[in-house]
Order: structure tokens, then sequence, then C-alpha cells
């Protein structure tokens, strides 16, 4: 999924005569100041739209009206659930290859060998990166399983990969990275995998461009993800975040539907399937926790 | 290489509700995935809530359930949140459960009216699943309503669960109305110990 520009430079909310959320500049240095001590996260006043419009999300989505008693909700919640709603949309994360490696690890070190037990040789075990962005997690995947899943060859594999960005989707198809993108891949299957441009890019080899479905998908859409079935492995990682309860309730839903029984579902680190649905077990692996649907 | 080129998977063959078969009628159909869609297919029609809870009430695979829960917090009306509200007197944990998290998800001013009657029903489980349940509601008299209960209702219990409401609201408000049941429970260990976990937490210490 891509995100929001931060860019933006102006402050004006709606109706262009204010701050999104009404933020007195005393209240935004007191939000920040708060927000770097509880997490380390530091936003200047050049992110103030940034932090304004999430802000301003979350205080709608718990009903609060006024800052200082959302600063209240934050600071004093037993839970800390909103702090940590909050954290989660406060922290973009650019996409890079390799990212939270451990899941794929669990992918090839035990979940693919249970969705195959019992398949005949040949057969086919679909994979789906849900929000791909811009091909990173899709192509990341593929590495792992021709690199490292023993059984790779046994199998017809297809990849899928969607996102609701057209844009981002066309620069997956391209494949073509930046250094930044490939900090965490060892410099070996950079070489194996990747053609240099220029000093500053890398594309990745055409076999796996073409070996990858990208399409436009969104995921909120019934008629559009009635097109996915039989998957074994979702990979839907931080893209439900930027969902509310009932979005990520009914994305749930139809990823069970699209999942084959006993399919896995693989969520972000700081994701929980149980908080958004009662569909899916969860499985704890060495590597990972992964979310299953249920054989019947 | 083991890699193929991923088939446009075949648009799925279209289910009876695409086809244009009545999502009502097909709520009752055999196939689990047949009434999940047809469930799907009824959240947006506030008509369809009667027959939503009523397949609610009889419905056995979770996954279903499931939907149908779904559809009625898609539906967002009080008579939804009205169908949802006797299911927190069930035994079926599960369903109480899936009752309880999809009221948090429905519009507070829906919910809050026919939850707040429960704070004061004759068994004290509903009570306690009412204080939870308004305690996650953004509503304006959550405060009022869980002071209500602290102050005045008979069971411990019930006041405790009230307390954790209020603790997990994040409103220091709330420290002097928790403090007032330690003067109505002065000899139960747990009170003394919410009251001070509530100052501990108000004061940041």
């Amino acid at each position: 999924m891509s995100l929001p520009s931060d860019k933006g430079p102006s402050n004006k909310g709606p109706s262009g005569k204010g701050d999104a959320t009404g933020l007195s500049a005393a209240d935004y240095d007191a939000f920040c100041r708060f927000l770097r001590e509880r997490t380390g996260l530091s936003f200047t006043e050049a992110k103030r739209y940034f932090v304004d419009r999430r802000v301003t999300e979350r205080m709608a989505a718990v009903g609060v009206e006024h800052v200082r008693q959302y600063l209240n909700l934050l600071r004093f919640q037993a839970s800390g659930e909103e702090l940590q709603l909050l954290v989660n949309r406060m922290t973009v994360n650019e996409t890079y290859f390799f990212r939270e490696m451990y899941q794929l690890d669990c992918l090839v070190n035990a979940a693919l060998d249970e969705v195959v037990s019992g398949r005949q040789p040949g057969s086919r075990v679909r994979i789906w990166s849900a929000g791909c962005a811009t091909g990173e997690e899709p192509y990341s995947i593929a590495i792992t399983l021709l690199e490292r899943w023993s059984r790779v060859d046994d199998f017809e594999i297809e990849l899928y990969a969607s996102d609701i960005d057209s844009h981002v989707l066309a620069r997956a198809r391209e494949g073509i990275y930046e250094q930044r993108s490939l900090q965490a891949m060892p410099r070996d299957l950079v070489a194996k995998y990747f053609t240099r441009l220029d000093d500053q890019s890398w594309q990745i080899m055409e076999e796996l461009r073409d070996s990858i479905d990208f399409s436009l998908v969104n995921i909120a859409d019934p008629q559009q993800m009635a097109n996915f079935r039989g998957i074994d492995v979702i990979f839907c990682r931080n893209l439900l975040i930027y969902f509310d309860d009932l979005g990520r309730r009914e994305a749930a839903s139809m990823f069970y539907d699209a999942l084959s029984p006993n399919g896995f579902i693989c969520l972000g680190h700081s994701e929980s399937m149980s908080r958004m649905s009662s569909l899916f077990v969860p499985r704890r692996f060495p590597d990972a926790i992964l979310y299953q649907k249920p054989q019947s | 290489m083991a890699l193929v080129k991923a088939r446009k998977i075949d648009r799925a063959k279209p289910g009876p509700v695409a086809e244009g078969g009545d999502p009502l009628a097909l709520l009752e159909d055999a196939n689990p995935a047949c009434r999940r869609r047809a469930a799907h297919a009824l959240g947006e029609r506030p008509d369809a809530v009667p027959a939503l809870s009523a397949r609610l009430a009889r419905e056995e695979d979770p996954s279903v359930r499931e939907s149908l829960l779904t559809a009625l917090v898609r539906t967002g009306t009080a008579a939804a949140a009205a169908a949802l509200v006797p299911h927190l007197g069930s035994e079926d944990v599960g369903l109480r459960n899936g009752v309880i998290e999809s009221l948090q998800q429905m519009p507070a001013a829906v919910v809050m009216p026919e939850v707040a009657p429960l704070l004061t029903a004759a068994d004290s489980d509903l009570r306690i699943f009412a204080a939870q349940l308004v305690g996650k509601l953004p509503h304006p008299d959550r405060l009022a309503l869980l002071a209500g209960v602290i102050d005045r209702d008979p069971h411990v219990n019930v006041c405790l669960s009230a307390v954790e409401a209020l603790m997990d609201g994040g409103d220091p408000a709330a420290l002097p109305v928790v403090e007032r049941l330690g003067g109505r429970f002065p000899d139960d260990p747990f009170v003394a110990f919410s009251v001070d976990a509530a100052r501990r937490l108000f004061s940041g210490a």
C-alpha cells in the first residue's frame, strides 16, 4: 500500500482556515513531547500536517473532541491500546527487501511444508502479497522460495501481488530499486537476481518480474476479492492498519473466502488477527505467528 | 524455475448471490459459503436486520456467524444494536464475545440506549458485560453511567468491572469516582488494590 504524501507544507484543515485538529502551537508541542517521551518518535513543525491528519483520524475513531482529552487517553489508558494504534499510524515504514525476515523464514521453514502436505508433486501453490506497494515483498518471497525452500522444484508456485495504487504497481512491474531498498539483502543475492543499471539503481531479473502477477485490487471490494480463491498463503503486512475496525473485520472475512482450508495469513509485526476477527486460528511456529483458516 | 507465471485466477464462478439470487432466502442455504455471501450482501440493508438476527440465533458455523455479526455492524442501526443485545445473555461464550465486539464497533449513539438499561439488569453477569461495553463506547454519558454503577451496584464484581472500564477510558476525572468505591467496600482487598492502581495510573506514578 502506498502511503499518503507527507510533503505537503500546508497546515490548513478542510476549511482552509485552520489546523486540521485545531491543535494550538502549545498543544502540538505538548503532543510531540509526549510522543517523544513515550515512544522515541520525534516530529518537528515540518511534520505538522502528517501528525494533524493522523491525530484527527484517531480522535474521530475514539469519539474524542479535544486534543487534551485525547492526550489524557494516551497518557492514562491502562491498556495502552490507543497509544499503540496511534503509533502504528505514525510510523511510516517504507518497505524494503527481506523486511520482517522472520516471517519469510517461517514460510520456508514450516508453513509451506504444512500447506503441501498430502499434495501431489506438480500441483499448484498459490501465494498472494496483498498491498505489495512497489514490489519488494513479492520479490522477497520469490527469492526466499528459490533460495531456501527445499521443495521448491516439486510444485508449481504462483505468486500474486496486488495494490490499490496503480502508480506503485507500475514501479513494482518495472522492478527498479535503489540501494536503500536492498540494504537488508546479501550481496550475493543482489548479484544473482539484479542487474545494476547505474550507481544508484538495480533492476530485478526479468524472469522474476514475469513470474509474478501484479494486479490492481481494492481489498475492500467484494467483487474484486471474489477473483482470489484457493490461495494458500496471504501476506497482508502493515496494510490493515489503515482500515477502521469494521473495515479490518470485513477484509478478514474476504481473506477467509480467498484462502484454501488450512491456508495461512501473515500480518505485520504490530498487527493481531484476534483483534480483527475470530475467523482464524493463531499458529505459533518457531519463527513467527501466522493465522490459519480452519479446515472446516 | 519452480515459479510459474500466475494464471489469472479464473473469475470465481459467480455465486448465487452474484447471480441475482435472493440473499434473504440464501441465508438459509445449506452451504456455509453461500450463507456468508448472503450475509455480506445484506450488510447494507436495514430491512434485513430481523432475518440476520434470526439466523444468528441458530447459526452454528463460526465463519457464517462472524459474517452475520459483521453485517449487523455494517447496518449500524438502532434496530441492529437492539437485535444484538439479547445475545449478551447467551450461554455460548463465542457468540457472546462476538456480540460484545460487534456492539463496540457500532456507533455509540445507537448502542448506548440499548446497553445502558442492562447496567441495572437482574443478572449480575449481564451487568458486568454492560459495564465493559459502556466503558468502550465513546459517549458523553459514559462516566456518569459507570459512576452510577460504582455508587449503587450491590455486587462488588460489577463495580470492579466499572472501575476497570473507567481506568481504560484514561480520564483522570474518573479517579474520585473510583475512590468512592473504597468507602463502599472498605474490607475488600481487591477494591483497595483497584483504587490504589487507579491512583497510580492517574497520577502517572
